[in-house]
């Protein structure tokens, strides 16, 4: 770390606008850069809340304006102050998925992500994946391979995957069981998952399930 | 959660007073929030010190020392080139991919306990300001078997462990300056009191891990056995650094996390290390010495052979 | 022979599941995503006592707070509370936020009251009572055929156990709840359920409204394994709080909630004594056993189990048995079914004596089994699955595999009804050729819309895909709830009973004498504007129960670490005939999964100093996760002549004990407790020092008491085919 700026140590945030006062008289270019920057420093450090405030969100390519207490998280804001309810609310602790979403092609936990932090930042949720509603292969892939069951984990896994095989094409299935070790299904549907991930990037698996026809008398 | 302001910090300075005796900061937010969201922490106010500049790099420097900014995720540390690789593996155990995108290494070191009496909404522990560590007649499977206090939570954070055998030192603004805790030091407080996750005091902010250039030679390892394969805490984890040169080991550290309240280190058992071969006797006998002062509760007592386990292993690691 | 066609087309085949689609693109909106207008949020206040009688509820402060818009208590006036998180209040509010600060301003004025949350405690004299009138343990419910002690004294081998199986949480990701809109006349819930009349039905009562102006949607939800029927307390509170509002209220419950109040696998304590002769035939079984459903068990319940209760001797046929089971009240939220309801706690306990008679006679775990398995079906799924395992390669002397990491393999079988009856259903065929099926059944996950679609596609002749399912709504024939195994052989029937009545319609009214396939167009544009509706019924003939199972499982244990990996599952299983491979299959692969969570890694930890619940998470509430997924193998048995037998429970019994075996035979020590953890097996192993390895000996006073308890003979679930 640098040592701090010796002009902002003098300048504590609550004597700013004083020293503006006395800055702008002085008028000297070299101070005026100083200023810039303080003006700067302060509106970025301007404390906001604990009432709602405006917060915009870039959720799958369209900005929307939300009026948020800075206690909401980005999932209460997708799900309880917008209609993108795909990301679902689980555990609501960072430890199931179901409330995965994209920040600049990234999966992170929404429950756990203030919303006025995620501004700024592309977010995708499981409805942005397909906006035309033509399929992504990998969600194909997914119905091809019936990887999911009730169908509430799917959205985080999707959107797990997705980001995998956009960095990793050619991903091993250790590679996909790495990439869901953050997201947890009930119903079982962990190994299909990863024959779908495996499917979607042209990596053929053999069935592991075959019916024996029998006559029982 | 309580409601609280918001505000972005641009300089460790107007951070700290930003964050007052009320508040706290917030980096990758996930242990943070957890606390928050089960009103163990009621922050009036969270100061976001992501844009604090410099603190998300991770660099190196031309003697081969690295520094890594307190705001690198912990994502970013697993897969920085060069990283010693005991550190890039206690990076890869930490969490999910999801939290390793956010959560960074200052987060990773300054994490609360994780212990299930402390985290219980409707529970007062004596690390919560009660007077009753439930752990220590209740259920402790989880918790410490070596500890200086009355709470027997037990140190989670793998870089911390990591770290510990690396000889990092925590860059941690204090009071308007900053200084450099040694890893022992930055955990030191957590050993004698109760009340203390580490050794920062109300303000401190950590902005930089620096690790000095390795000795020529020098192999790092990290193990750790939890009850998943994936994704969950480390009932014992393990570190070791040092080198093992015509099989023999030298400047060799080992440090424990999971059974104390601290990275564990038995300073005997780095000592009795050097110049030994490398082998399973002479790792048994520094995991004698590390461990000869457990002193187990009514269901922890498994993480004596599995302490032993993991010494053994990540010792004999450092030849591989 | 059943009346299915010999020959089908789609049944048997992989059908692509039809709301694949919208589940993949979070257009499928579950009762926790709806957002009817002006719709509130709500959330439940719960108790922060184990035991309390609760003096008085003031909601003042929390109704002024702004945003709030109705607050209500469970109940008026003193009342006790019987487990931590057992719900007191609930409010509604226009934000989360809102109703997260009105719990905190809710006062509560309580006695707190002596209390147990641990069964063997509970059952020792003078441990505090839950019910003050009725005793913790209940009386014990007593099975005895042949003489017992006399066939003992006979044997030439005889082993003895005991064994501990721990609650198990059901953890739907989609927690219990609804949104709820009440009006004046009538009412709308959207929810996560089992059972939609059942829904239906609870809040017809709870609202006392006519049921026919009650309309329950389910369109999809996210998981019950046997916890969701009924509105539950949590829909009774929606409800009210709409009816306060006259808005919409949605109450889903927290994680949290979830995991204390709505239900769980109760545990068990299983003494169990095994004999046989020396050929294998067993002769003799005895088993002292007792459970806790939380505070629905006890000496309340008539009967005593309150759910506790356990199939014993499970699969097996033994001449000379005794069975006592009681059941333990504890201050802790009752059980509910739970996919496969005792049967998974009877397997362990019965397989794990198997395995150590085998050990003890010197004879291979199958051939003992299929010696003294009277299911036939059973006995070939050994003899096919040891093929396919390679059993005999891998059977060796047990704790003979060499290195720290031992490997073992294990077996273990099971049994479910899995019948089902009572469905309706209605199929519409349009002048157009367009098909639609109403039925008011419900999808959990298991493709019951695609198995609808498969049956009806089979009759017409149609691809499934141009079939239209509606289901999930009380205003559709009705249907039972979803639990048991039912629901395929409840439905299948009385789908293709209506389609096959709207076909034989279509081909009188339009003069075709075979309307599928390339002739259901032509014969459908013959009915001019009148469309073709038929009902149709459950009937016998097309469905049947009793399905058997046997499941085979390689794990390699870490003798250092304690750490167990399950490598491989084989499952080989009965279903009589398949409807649809592709979602049959992956019920298997959900079964053997949740087996695994409670063979190494589920169960509800309670604190006895404090009486609250400490993993009410999914960070210590330990799901598998995907890196713990073994390679599952599966061997489906389709047996067209037997109908359609439902498939759910019967895949998640068998392999906690056969990993169970897997791990004792890896090792060469029994682990007698679930879920097998590493400080388990070290403990097992004699690593682990002497004063932390000392708990399980305070079994035995408990199981004293349970032998003294007076006891009338009684019905556990006790399924077995014959």
């Amino acid at each position: 770390m640098a040592t701090p700026d010796s002009t902002s140590e003098n300048l504590s945030r609550r004597n700013f606008f004083k020293g503006l006062g006395a800055a702008a008289v002085a008028s000297a270019t070299q101070k005026a850069n100083v200023v810039a920057q303080e003006l700067n420093k302060h509106n970025a450090e301007k404390i906001q809340g604990p009432d709602a405030i405006p917060v915009k969100l870039t959720i799958n390519g369209k900005v929307e304006a939300f009026q948020l207490e800075p206690r909401v998280t980005l999932l209460d804001a997708l799900r309880n102050h917008s209609s993108h309810t795909g990301a679902k609310e689980v555990c609501d602790r960072a430890t199931c998925g179901a409330c995965t979403v994209l920040l600049d092609g990234v999966p992170v936990y929404a429950c756990m992500l203030l919303a006025v932090e995620a501004q700024g930042r592309e977010i995708t949720t499981v409805e942005g994946l397909a906006p035309d509603g033509k399929l992504t292969r990998l969600q194909e892939a997914f119905i091809a391979c019936d990887g999911l069951q009730c169908g509430y984990c799917t959205p985080g896994f999707v959107l797990s995957v997705s980001a995998l095989l956009a960095k990793n094409p050619k991903p091993t299935e250790g590679d996909v069981r790495k990439a869901c070790s953050g997201n947890l299904c009930r119903c079982g549907s962990y190994p299909r998952v990863i024959e779908a991930a495996l499917k979607a990037a042209g990596v053929a698996t053999a069935s592991k399930c075959e019916v024996v026809t029998m006559n029982h008398v | 959660m309580k409601t609280f302001e918001y505000v972005n910090a641009q300089s460790p300075a107007s951070a700290a007073e930003l964050v007052g005796a009320e508040g706290r900061y917030l980096a990758g937010g996930i242990d943070l929030l957890g606390e928050m969201k089960e009103y163990i922490a009621t922050p009036t106010r969270l100061v976001n010190v992501k844009n604090l500049p410099t603190t998300r790099e991770i660099s190196k420097s031309p003697e081969g020392g690295l520094r890594l900014g307190a705001n690198a995720t912990v994502a970013e540390v697993a897969a920085y080139p060069g990283i010693p690789p005991g550190l890039a593996e206690a990076a890869a155990e930490v969490g999910s991919p999801q939290i390793r995108a956010v959560a960074t290494v200052g987060g990773n070191l300054a994490q609360h306990s994780r212990c299930w009496y402390y985290r219980q909404r409707d529970l007062s522990c004596l690390k919560r300001g009660g007077n009753t560590c439930y752990a220590r007649e209740g259920e402790n499977k989880y918790n410490a078997i070596i500890t200086g206090n009355p709470c027997i939570s037990p140190v989670v954070s793998n870089l911390a462990v990591a770290l510990t055998v690396l000889n990092a030192q925590a860059v941690v603004w204090r009071k308007g300056k900053e200084m450099k805790l040694t890893m022992a030091e930055l955990y030191a407080d957590a050993w004698n009191n109760p009340l203390a996750h580490n050794s920062l005091q109300p303000g401190d902010l950590i902005l930089a891990v620096e690790i000095p250039a390795p000795a020529a030679g020098e192999r790092s390892s990290y193990l750790q056995v939890a009850e998943k394969s994936d994704f969950d805490w480390a009932l014992v984890s393990c570190a070791a650094a040092g080198s093992v040169a015509g099989g023999k080991f030298s400047g060799v550290r080992i440090a424990l996390g999971g059974v104390a309240p601290v990275p564990f280190q038995v300073e005997e058992a780095n000592a009795l290390l050097e110049g030994k071969s490398c082998n399973e006797d002479s790792a048994s006998a520094a995991a004698d010495l590390l461990l000869a002062k457990a002193t187990p509760f009514s269901r922890n007592g498994y993480k004596v052979p599995l302490a032993r386990a993991l010494v053994r292993r990540t010792l004999l690691n450092l030849a591989k | 022979m059943s009346d299915w066609p010999s020959n089908p087309q789609y049944l048997g085949k992989d059908t692509l599941r039809m709301d694949g689609p919208a589940k993949v693109t979070g257009a499928a909106k579950y009762s926790s995503d709806m957002q009817p207008e002006g719709w509130l949020y709500g959330m439940i206040f719960r108790s922060k006592w184990p035991a309390a009688i609760i003096r008085s509820i003031n909601l003042e402060k929390a109704r002024a707070l702004p945003g709030i818009k109705g607050a209500l208590t469970v109940r008026e006036g003193e009342r006790p509370v019987y487990f931590y998180g057992e719900e007191l209040a609930a409010v509604a509010g226009t934000s989360k936020q809102a109703c997260l600060d009105a719990l905190r301003l809710i006062e509560v004025e309580a006695t707190p009251q002596p209390f147990v949350v641990d069964p063997v405690e509970a059952m020792k004299p003078g441990a505090p009572v839950v019910f003050t009138d009725a005793p913790n343990l209940s009386e014990a419910k007593i099975k005895e055929e042949g003489k017992v002690d006399e066939a003992f004294a006979n044997c030439a081998v005889v082993v003895e156990g005991e064994f501990f199986t721990q609650v198990q949480l059901h953890q739907a990701l989609e927690t219990h709840g609804n949104t709820i809109h009440v009006r004046e006349e009538d009412c709308t819930a959207w929810a996560s359920t089992q059972g939609i009349f059942s829904v239906r039905d609870g809040l017809a009562d709870q609202l006392k409204m006519p049921q026919s102006k009650v309309r329950v949607i389910s369109d999809f939800m996210g998981g019950g394994f046997g916890a969701k029927f009924g509105p539950g307390v949590e829909g009774s509170l929606a409800a009210r709080l709409s009816r306060e509002t006259g808005l919409p209220v949605k109450i889903m419950l927290t994680r949290f909630d979830e995991s204390l109040a709505v239900g769980n696998r109760p545990s068990s304590y299983q003494k169990i004594k095994l004999g046989s002769d020396k050929e294998g035939n067993l002769l003799a079984f005895d088993l002292d056993g007792f459970g806790s459903a939380g505070f629905s068990s006890g000496g309340r319940t008539a009967g005593g189990g309150g759910g506790a209760g356990f199939p014993a001797p499970y699969i097996y046929k033994i001449p000379n048995v005794r069975s006592k089971q009681a059941g333990v009240a504890t201050n802790a939220g009752s059980s509910r079914a739970f996919r496969a309801p005792g049967h998974p706690q009877g397997s362990f306990g019965m397989e794990s004596m198997m395995d150590e008679l085998a050990v003890r006679l010197g004879m291979d775990p199958v051939d003992l089994r299929i010696k003294n398995d009277p299911f036939e079906i059973r006995r070939k799924e050994y003899a096919i699955g040891r093929e396919k395992f390679g059993w005999a390669q891998k059977y060796t002397k047990p704790g003979s595999s060499p290195g720290p990491i031992k490997t073992g393999v294990g077996v273990a079988g099971a049994t479910w009804g899995g019948g089902g009856k009572g469905t309706k259903a209605q199929v519409t065929i349009n002048p157009d050729g367009a098909v639609e099926i109403r039925c008011g059944t419900q999808d959990l996950g298991t493709g019951a819309k695609t198995v609808i679609a498969v049956v009806a596609a089979e009759v017409f002749g149609l691809p499934p895909e141009k079939i239209l399912v509606r289901i999930g709504d009380t205003d559709f024939p009705p249907s039972g709830g979803s639990g048991g195994s039912t629901t395929t052989p409840s439905v299948s029937p009385a789908i293709f009973d209506a389609c096959t009545k709207g076909l034989q319609q279509l081909q009188t009214l339009s003069g075709e004498t075979d309307a599928r396939g390339a002739s259901f167009l032509p014969a459908c544009r013959k009915l001019g504007v009148e469309p073709i509706v038929m009902q149709g019924e459950w009937r016998e003939g097309l469905s049947s129960s009793g399905a058997g199972g046997v499941q085979f499982a390689e794990v390699a244990v870490d003798t250092e670490t304690g750490f167990v990996k399950v490598i491989k599952i084989l499952v080989v299983q009965d279903c009589g005939l398949v409807v649809n491979k592709l979602t049959a299959e992956s019920q298997v692969n959900g079964g053997v999964i949740t087996g695994l969570g409670y063979a190494l890694y589920e169960q509800r930890v309670m604190d006895a100093q404090t009486g609250v619940v400490l993993n009410a998470n999914f960070e210590t509430y330990k799901l598998p996760g995907i890196a713990d997924i073994p390679d599952i193998e599966i061997i489906l048995l389709d047996m067209p002549e037997r109908g359609v037998i439902g498939i759910g429970e019967p895949v998640v019994i068998p392999t906690a004990s056969a990993v169970a075996n897997a791990v004792a035979h890896a090792i060469g020590v029994r682990i007698h407790s679930l879920p097998i953890t590493p400080d388990k097996v070290l403990e097992a192993l004699g690593r682990v020092p002497k004063r932390a390895a000392a708990q399980s000996d305070e079994l035995d006073p408990a199981f004293a008491r349970v032998e003294r308890a007076k006891g009338t003979a009684g019905d556990f679930v006790d399924f077995i085919p014959a």
